[in-house]
This record gives C-alpha cells, structure tokens and sequence, in this order.
C-alpha cells in the first residue's frame, strides 16, 4: 500500500511538469493555431541554464529558479523572432487558416529544435552532466506512511505557483486579455488595436517561462540533464494538450496530471522502460476515440 | 519531339552514372568505405522516393518513416540469422511486413488530417522504436544484430563490394521506376486531389481513405525493402539506426528536394547524404547543417529544389484571383509526362 501511495507522489510530481510543458504548448497553439515542436529545446535550455548558473555562482534555488525562467522568456521569444515569425508575412484569414502555412512552421520549429540541440551537445557534450549532489532535489521527507523527498514537494509548490500566476495573467491583466482575444479570434482581435505581434511574443514568453522552469526542476530532481532531455517530456506534453482537447489549459493540466499518475502506475507493473508506451498509447487512442480531446470543445476536423 | 527527347536523356544519363560512371570509379579508387557510402546514399535515395509518394504526392506529413525502414531491417535481420533465409527471401518479405504494419497503423490513423496525423505517425513511430530497443528477447535490444549472412541471391554470393554495389543500385533504380509510375499516373493525379483538398477529392468520388491507406501501404513497403538492403549491406543493425533522428532526416530530404517531385526527393537524399561526407572536417556539425538546410529551404525555397508544391503557392491559390496577375503561375502543372 505505502508503495503505491510512494507511486501516486511520484505521479503526481511527474504529472505537474507536464503540466507546465503542456502549458506552453497549449498557450502558443491557442494564439498562432500551430504547434511549436522546439518546446522540449525550451527544456533543455532552462535546465543547462539552471546547471550553468549553480556552478558558477551556487545561489540558492529561488534565485537560480527566477534566472532559469528569464532565459526561458528569452529562449521562447529568440524562437518566435526566428521559427515562426518569417512565416507570418501575410495575415490575413486565409493564411492564418492555411494548413500549408501550418506545415511550414511545424518543419521550422522541428529544424530550430535540431540546431538547438545540436548546439547544446557540441558545447557540453552529449553524455549526462553532473550536477552538484548538495543540490540535488532528493532529501527524504516522511510523511506519515510514506517517504517522498524534498524534490516532490518543491515541484508541487513551484508548478502550483506557477499555475496561479498563469491565471492571474490570463484573467486580470492587459497582457492576459490580449493573449485571450488573439487565441480566440486572432483577426477580431486584430481588427479591435490589439497589437497581434507583441501577444504572440508574449504569449511564447509566458509559455517558455514555464517550460524551462520545468526542464531545471525535473534535472535537479532526477540529476540527469543532457542534451536531448527534452524529447520525451516534449511529446508527454503534446499528448496532454490533445488529451486536453488542444486550447483548453484546465483540460491539459488534468490530462497532464492523468499521464503522470498513469505512468508512475504503470511502473509498478511493467519495466520503467516501457512506461514511454502508456503516453503514446493515450495518444493513439485519443486521438482516434475522442479527436475532439478530451475536455476540448468545438474544433475544425482533425 | 524534345519534350519527348529529354526525359529519356536524362534517364539514360542516369543511368549511366549509377551503373556506369560510380561503380568505375569507386573500382578505381577501391576502398570498402566508398561504397559503404554509395550504397548508403543509395539507400536513403530509395527511402526519400518512398517518402515522397506519402508526403510529396498525397500530402500526408509523416513523422515515423523510419519506424517502417526499421521494421524492414529488423525483418530481414531476424529471418537471416533465425531462420537463415538467403536474400531472394528475406527482401520482399521484409517489403511485405513493413507494407503490412504501415495498413495497420494506416487503418485508425488515416481520418486525422494535418498535424494530427503528423503527431500520430510520430508516436506510432517512437511505438515501434521503444519495441526495437526494449523487446531484448527477439531484438537483442540496443545491442543490435549482427547480421552475418551477406547477399546471397539465386545461388550466387554477390557479399563482394562491387556486386553489393550492382544489387542495391539495381534494387534502388527499379523500386523508383514503379515510384514515378506510380505518381506520374491517374492514380498519382488522385494523390495529388488528396493533398491539395482531401474534401474537394471525396467530394469528387474519390475514396480518400482508401487511397491514402494503400499509398501508405506502398511506402512502407518500399521502406521495409531499404531496410533489408541496408541489414544485409551494412551486416550489423541498431535501434538507434531507426530512431526520430532518421525520420526527420528522410523528412529534410524530400522537403528541401522539393515536396511532390521524385527528382527532388533523389536529390535532396544525395544532398543530405554526400554533404556531411564532404565535409568531414567539422564531422559534429553534420546534425546541425541538415537543421540549417531544412530551416533555410523551409524559409527561402519553400518548394524546394525542384518542387511541385509550395507553401506559399498554396496560400495564394486559397486568396484566390487577388494574387493571380502576378505573373506566378498559380497552379502546378501534373499529368502524363
């Protein structure tokens, strides 16, 4: 029993940082309708940002934590500029709508997350890199029956903060406002002054801040931070969103939590090596079954 | 009479550099590493073509080729060293079970349009990654197989640099053959309906479920046949020979060649294969150029080298006459050539 409730911790952990990732990907397709598969480099970034900035100058975790998230601003809005602002030369409705044009900036992404990547193990090497063990997020934590460590606890508060922050954003300031209008009717939007330029690199801003909090919590937590770090959490997220029904962020934040309890579940039964099956399955079988998502509304066909 | 003049020209061209002009030179220079990379070459020369007829010509974005190029290999790797079939068997069986899970996967996922499909083909295909590396009782997991039986067909040994050379070219050329038939045919021209409006094509009487399944079906058939070029001529297989990496690489090959033209696709495969050879000097950077070739093809020639599709083309044409007087022509031209 206590292991399964040992499970469930662990889940939820999980859960939470691909509710952070799903997050940013759900934000940027609500706004631009595509999506931006060089999330993960976003990741990876805020998490060789983090491990640079502990070994340089050791500062406590909130600090590092507030850097981490302004690299990942940063990142996010260096990808718009280069990924996908060259292919939103026309603005009218039929290339906003245009599929071609979506194809185009799902190939752009997939070829800046390559560079990114690339770069990444040219300049650090593609082997795990070693993280300071005083830093590591592992101290034991007793609580009650079960043993959880410090790692679970700080995810929990930090994803927490995060998703309160985030609706407070949306909901209560200028920025938020815009960011709502533009994902949901991007020429009205347009047609009403809303500056559509400046939402949408606020909007990769926002998303990527999250993102890369995400990639330095689980590195300290797991102490495996390397190059290519970013795939698999990548495509767990992606499958939150859909799972999620595409813009809806309550809908990809559950979805996320239901992958991460499902995955740390699924653990106790079958090697941790074929955990990675249990998202691709939702996936497949989301998206034959409910291609709607699940907590998605009305949507063009899929 | 030119019109008619030249493509045979240009075949016999072609011809004549691979069965002529490369293998006379690489007998010249003779080393075993040369034709490890023509065959390679040839190889994703062969992959590229499958892929184009799924992604150029019926406009489907796929994200898993590679699964289906892995299956293949592990295929005729499997039936070589278990059941120790020669090559005449192990290469259209390989063919047939790639062609046979590329239906299954095909059957639920063909109603997903766009990047749906795209997501969905790439979960399938890290799917049969994960099975690859993981199934150690059958796949010897990351440890791979070591295939040692070499082409053997009809009887004779053709393992020798130069008849290995010969078979893969031979295998290659032919597999295009039927690709471009294949494509440049009314059943191509359905194809094409399928990628400029799959709605438009069902509208029409179409069977667009049908057809996109059996394109699929056909390319991962072709897939599954590199596969088992590649088993037999490399002699050791991997899962990390068949992993995202090389999905997106097959994906850079027909885009910057040009989506929708067989000969893009060749040459964009020639491109990305020859290009990090040439440049071996910065050999880390090889992953890096083939990004930097696929963002800025993306970006300054979106259709390609020499490509029927582009994504601006299709924009314009949905804004409709507006853009027309611009002395583009709006449509490809596609039929019998």
């Amino acid at each position: 029993m206590d292991y399964y409730l040992q499970q469930l911790a662990i889940g939820l952990s999980l859960g939470m940082v691909y509710a952070l990732m799903a997050i940013g990907f759900t934000l940027i397709f609500g706004v631009l309708n595509v999506v931006n598969f060089a999330h993960g480099e976003v990741y990876t970034i805020g998490a060789f940002a983090g491990l640079v900035v502990i070994t340089a100058f050791a500062p406590p975790l909130f600090v590092v934590l507030l850097i981490v998230v302004a690299v990942g601003a940063l990142a996010g809005v260096g990808l718009e500029r280069i990924a996908f602002k060259p292919f939103r030369r026309f603005s009218d409705e039929a290339s906003l709508k245009s599929r071609a044009m979506r194809e185009a900036t799902l190939m752009s992404s997939l070829a800046v997350s390559i560079i990114v990547r690339e770069a990444i193990e040219i300049g650090f090497g593609s082997q795990f890199q070693t993280v300071p063990l005083d830093r590591l997020l592992n101290k034991p934590i007793s609580l009650g029956p079960v043993t959880i460590v410090s790692g679970d606890v700080i995810i929990f508060v930090v994803a927490a903060l995060m998703l309160g922050g985030l609706q407070y954003v949306l909901k209560r300031t200028n920025v938020g406002l815009s960011i709502r209008a533009v994902s949901s009717n991007p020429l009205g939007a347009k047609y009403v002054g809303i500056n559509t330029d400046r939402t949408i690199i606020w909007t990769f801003a926002v998303g990527s801040m999250m993102g890369a909090a995400a990639g330095i919590l689980v590195g300290l937590y797991y102490g495996a931070i390397f190059p290519s770090m970013g795939f698999i959490p990548g495509i767990k997220a992606f499958v939150a969103m859909v799972m999620g029904g595409l813009s809806s962020i309550p809908g990809a934040v559950i979805c996320a939590l239901i992958l991460g309890f499902s995955e740390s579940i699924a653990t106790i039964f079958v090697p941790s090596v074929w955990a990675d099956m249990v998202a691709y399955g939702f996936l497949i079988v989301t998206l034959i079954f409910f291609p709607r998502g699940i907590f998605g509304g009305a949507r063009d066909r899929v | 009479m030119s019109d008619r003049l030249r493509p045979l020209l240009v075949v016999a061209a072609a011809l004549v550099l691979v069965l002529g002009v490369v293998p006379a030179v690489l007998g010249a220079l003779d080393r075993s590493y040369l034709y490890q990379v023509a065959n390679l070459a040839l190889i994703f020369v062969l992959l590229a073509a499958s892929m184009h007829l799924v992604t150029g010509v019926a406009g489907l974005l796929q994200l898993g080729h590679a699964a289906f190029y892995g299956i293949g290999a592990y295929t005729a790797a499997l039936l070589a060293t278990e059941a120790g079939l020669t090559f005449g068997w192990t290469l259209p069986l390989s063919g047939l079970s790639a062609a046979f899970v590329a239906v299954l996967v095909a059957l639920p996922t063909m109603r997903l349009v766009s990047i749906y499909f795209a997501v969905a083909t790439l979960g399938i295909g890290q799917m049969i990654y994960l099975v690859m590396l993981n199934w150690v009782p059958v796949t010897k997991g990351p440890n791979g197989i070591l295939v040692t039986s070499g082409l053997e067909l009809f009887g004779y040994d053709l393992s020798a640099s130069a008849p290995a050379y010969f078979v893969v070219a031979i295998i290659t050329l032919v597999s295009l053959w039927v690709i471009h038939r294949l494509s440049h045919s009314y059943y191509g021209n359905a194809l094409r309906a399928l990628r400029e409006d799959d709605q438009c094509a069902d509208a029409m009487g179409l069977d667009t479920v049908r057809l996109k399944i059996e394109s699929f079906a056909v390319s991962g058939f072709f897939a599954g046949i590199a596969g088992a070029l590649w088993a037999h001529t490399a002699g050791y297989i991997s899962p990390a020979d068949f992993a995202f990496p090389q999905s997106i690489l097959i994906l850079a090959m027909v885009v910057v060649g040009g989506l929708g033209s067989l000969p893009g696709a060749v040459i964009g495969a020639l491109i990305l294969i020859l290009l990090p050879e040439v440049l071996r000097p910065v050999g880390d950077f090889r992953n890096i150029i083939v990004g930097g070739v696929l963002f800025f093809s993306i970006l300054l020639m979106p259709k390609g080298i020499i490509g029927e599709v582009s994504a601006l083309d299709l924009v314009r044409r949905q804004l409709g006459g507006a853009w027309r007087g611009e002395g583009t022509k709006a449509g490809p031209e596609v039929g019998w050539r």
